[in-house]
């Protein structure tokens, strides 16, 4: 029998005064293609608003898209955030910018997945899936 | 050698024309360029650069200048180009980071320390009115007369919200401030190029080539009839519009639009906006390599790739132009992608002889043919915009951010299903442990400045108060008054030592807006 789920649901933003949309809005349609349902916040936001929309969002995923290096510090006060919120969202970080050792660093700091100018948007969209049904399938 | 020869000694024209037909290069409609290059003349080098702090950015101009920049690019960290005070809480990871970080009239005057204001020229990728308010203020407190000063600033009033530039402005006080300054530098700065077309930065959406001017056309028609409306002869403003654009990798299509551009704006101006002065009918072009050309995979094919854009660009004749290369997809330029940009540029302009015969593709089937098709094409795209309806309401509809959205996501599925290949990144990949040519270096990251908002922060702390205030007031009120050009009264506000965060703050206030939409900072007139 197939499952009857829900598309995964996740919030798409940008931190900080980082304004390059491009990477933000490319990965949002290839997620809406691959069936999720995108909740795009955009530009000019702080870890306390994106966690806030994530929990009244009810998102399954976090999604920060990064065109300079701001998002880096800002990953500790998403965490923060979000353990205050009680909300467990794993938060996956994209963009041109992140480099090996970037992800390093932020796999250890708590980050679900990174994403890299290498990673093809096909690897993306099944590392989002893997993270949200480990076991293959998501019910309401 | 003498300069007209070829290297082997064959006697050169300055240009190649069918005998007794044919335009010639530098006269109407300027298909082949703006004038015929002068002898030991090429367009001017320069680099995009500030990083950091002034006093750091203006450390970079000077090595720039003593590697043979002829020309300052300066562009500003995420903050300024938002006008946001360093201190803003939005700002506090993003300070010097990808550009100068630049708030107030000591900054301008620590950013031209040194610089020799009547003779270099500073294209300014920042919000205009600090711009020419910035230039102006530390050349008169220097001495300089402002009539000597040459350069340019974008203009970027109609799209900054739908790309990257976004100040929380609504259009009617981006439009006043864009025309405002524009008239401004027409009376007290002849030389400098106020009304810059920027198509560069809307166009790293993934636009192409054809979307890219025409919007640009669509923008420049929007403030030339705007100056126009306010009684400033056409005459006065337009010998110093210039464009800037993107040069992406299809060469020969780029070099076109180039040709096409110049041509359509001779037209346009001559028949439609009524120029008389030859000067107003030939286009000035910048040029800038396109950023999203350049991959973060194997970094240093961007050096080649920043060679044949490089080489395009000259054979299309720009004015000024810029290389970015292997770090591009990661940063500003470091020192090493500076000198790899300057010496590409050094190396077309000196070994290749490509200077020596203006528009040397001019004649071939294949290029005239695109030109007119380009040409064709980019006009009909103006015609039809011009159709949908007013462009100011176009623009506060969405219109304008529906068709950069658009490219955003046409680029990401173009890349993702290999109808766009990248050499490196979409093809010839290699694994990851391989690629390490220049990757230090390319992902060399640049720290925040937080001792710029500490020096902000206790500079606002030390001021006379009350005259930032009275300075501030003033400048609200003359935004209240629609008849005033705002441009003195902003350039008295930085002299008080108001920040441009304040600035914008107030004009937000003086358009019935909030004084910062993004953090609710308090207005230092509401005190």
């Amino acid at each position: 029998m197939v499952n009857i789920a829900r598309p995964i649901k996740i919030l798409i933003a940008i931190l900080g005064t980082d304004q390059h949309e491009v990477g933000a809005l490319a990965i949002s349609a290839l997620l809406r293609d691959a069936g999720m349902e995108v909740i795009y916040s955009g530009r000019f936001n702080l870890p306390a608003g994106v966690v806030t929309s994530a929990v009244q969002e009810d998102v399954d995923v976090i999604g920060i898209s990064a065109h300079s290096w701001e998002y880096l510090h800002y990953l500790d006060d998403i965490f923060t955030e979000l353990t205050e919120a009680g909300a467990c969202i794993p938060v996956v970080v994209g963009g041109s910018v992140v480099t090996q050792s970037d992800k390093a660093g932020m796999l250890a700091q708590g980050i679900a997945a990174a994403f890299g100018p290498r990673e093809s948007a096909s690897e993306i969209v099944a590392e989002i899936r893997r993270l949200v049904m480990p076991e293959g399938g998501k019910t309401q | 050698m003498s300069d007209l020869t070829s290297y082997s000694g064959i006697p050169l024209e300055p240009f190649y024309a069918p005998e007794g037909e044919g335009e010639a290069p530098g006269s109407y409609p300027y298909t082949r360029g703006k004038r015929l290059p002068r002898p030991g003349q090429s367009w001017i080098l320069r680099e995009l650069s500030g990083e950091g702090t002034a006093e750091c950015s203006n450390a970079q101009f000077k090595s720039l200048i003593a590697k043979g920049q002829q020309g300052l690019d300066v562009i500003g960290d995420s903050p300024t180009m938002a006008m946001l005070d360093p201190d803003h809480p939005h700002a506090e990871h993003a300070v010097g980071t990808q550009g100068v970080s630049l708030c107030c009239r000591a900054d301008y005057e620590m950013l031209y320390r040194d610089l020799p204001l009547d003779s270099l020229s500073f294209s300014q990728s920042l919000p205009s009115v600090a711009a020419i308010g910035g230039l102006y203020l530390v050349a008169t407190a220097r001495g300089v007369a402002a009539e000597k000063l040459r350069g340019s600033a974008i203009q970027v009033a109609l799209y900054e919200d739908d790309c990257c530039y976004s100040r929380h402005l609504p259009l009617a006080l981006r439009t006043r401030l864009a025309t405002d300054s524009i008239a401004f530098a027409t009376e007290k700065m002849p030389k400098f190029h106020a009304l810059l077309e920027d198509t560069y930065y809307f166009s790293e959406s993934g636009l192409e080539s054809v979307e890219e001017m025409a919007l640009g056309f669509v923008e420049l028609r929007f403030y030339i009839r705007a100056l126009i409306e306010r009684g400033i002869d056409v005459d006065a403003f337009a010998p110093r519009i210039g464009i800037l654009l993107t040069c992406r990798m299809d060469l020969f299509e780029e070099i076109a639009k180039i040709r096409a551009s110049r041509r359509l704006y001779a037209r346009m101006m001559k028949e439609e906006f009524g120029a008389r002065d030859a000067r107003s009918m030939a286009l000035t072009v910048t040029a800038h390599t396109s950023g999203l050309t350049m991959t973060a995979q194997q970094p240093v094919n961007n050096v080649a790739r920043g060679g044949m854009q490089a080489l395009a660009m000259a054979l299309a004749g720009v004015q000024a132009m810029e290389v970015s290369t292997f770090d591009e997809a990661y940063r500003t330029p470091s020192a090493e992608a500076h000198l790899v940009g300057l010496r590409t540029q050094q190396i077309v302009q000196l070994e290749t002889n490509v200077t020596k015969v203006a528009d040397p593709l001019g004649g071939s089937y294949y290029v005239e043919a695109l030109t007119d098709e380009m040409e064709r094409r980019i006009a009909a795209e103006v015609v039809r915009i011009e159709a949908a309806g007013d462009i100011a309401e176009l623009a506060e509809q969405g219109y304008f951010r529906r068709i950069f959205v658009n490219a955003m996501e046409r680029l990401g599925r173009d890349l993702a299903d290999g109808t766009l290949q990248r050499v490196g990144d979409t093809c010839h990949t290699v694994p990851e442990d391989e690629d390490r040519m220049l990757k230090d270096a390319a992902e060399r990251k640049i720290e925040p400045c937080h001792e710029q908002i500490d020096r902000i922060r206790d500079f606002k702390c030390s001021r006379d108060q009350n005259r930032v205030k009275q300075a501030l007031g003033a400048l609200h009120d003359a935004a209240r008054d629609e008849s005033c050009n705002l441009m003195v009264s902003y350039i008295a506000a930085l002299t008080a030592d108001a920040t441009v965060g304040e600035t914008a703050g107030v004009l937000r206030q003086a358009y019935g807006q909030a004084y910062d939409p993004l953090a609710g900072l308090p207005s230092p007139l509401d005190g």
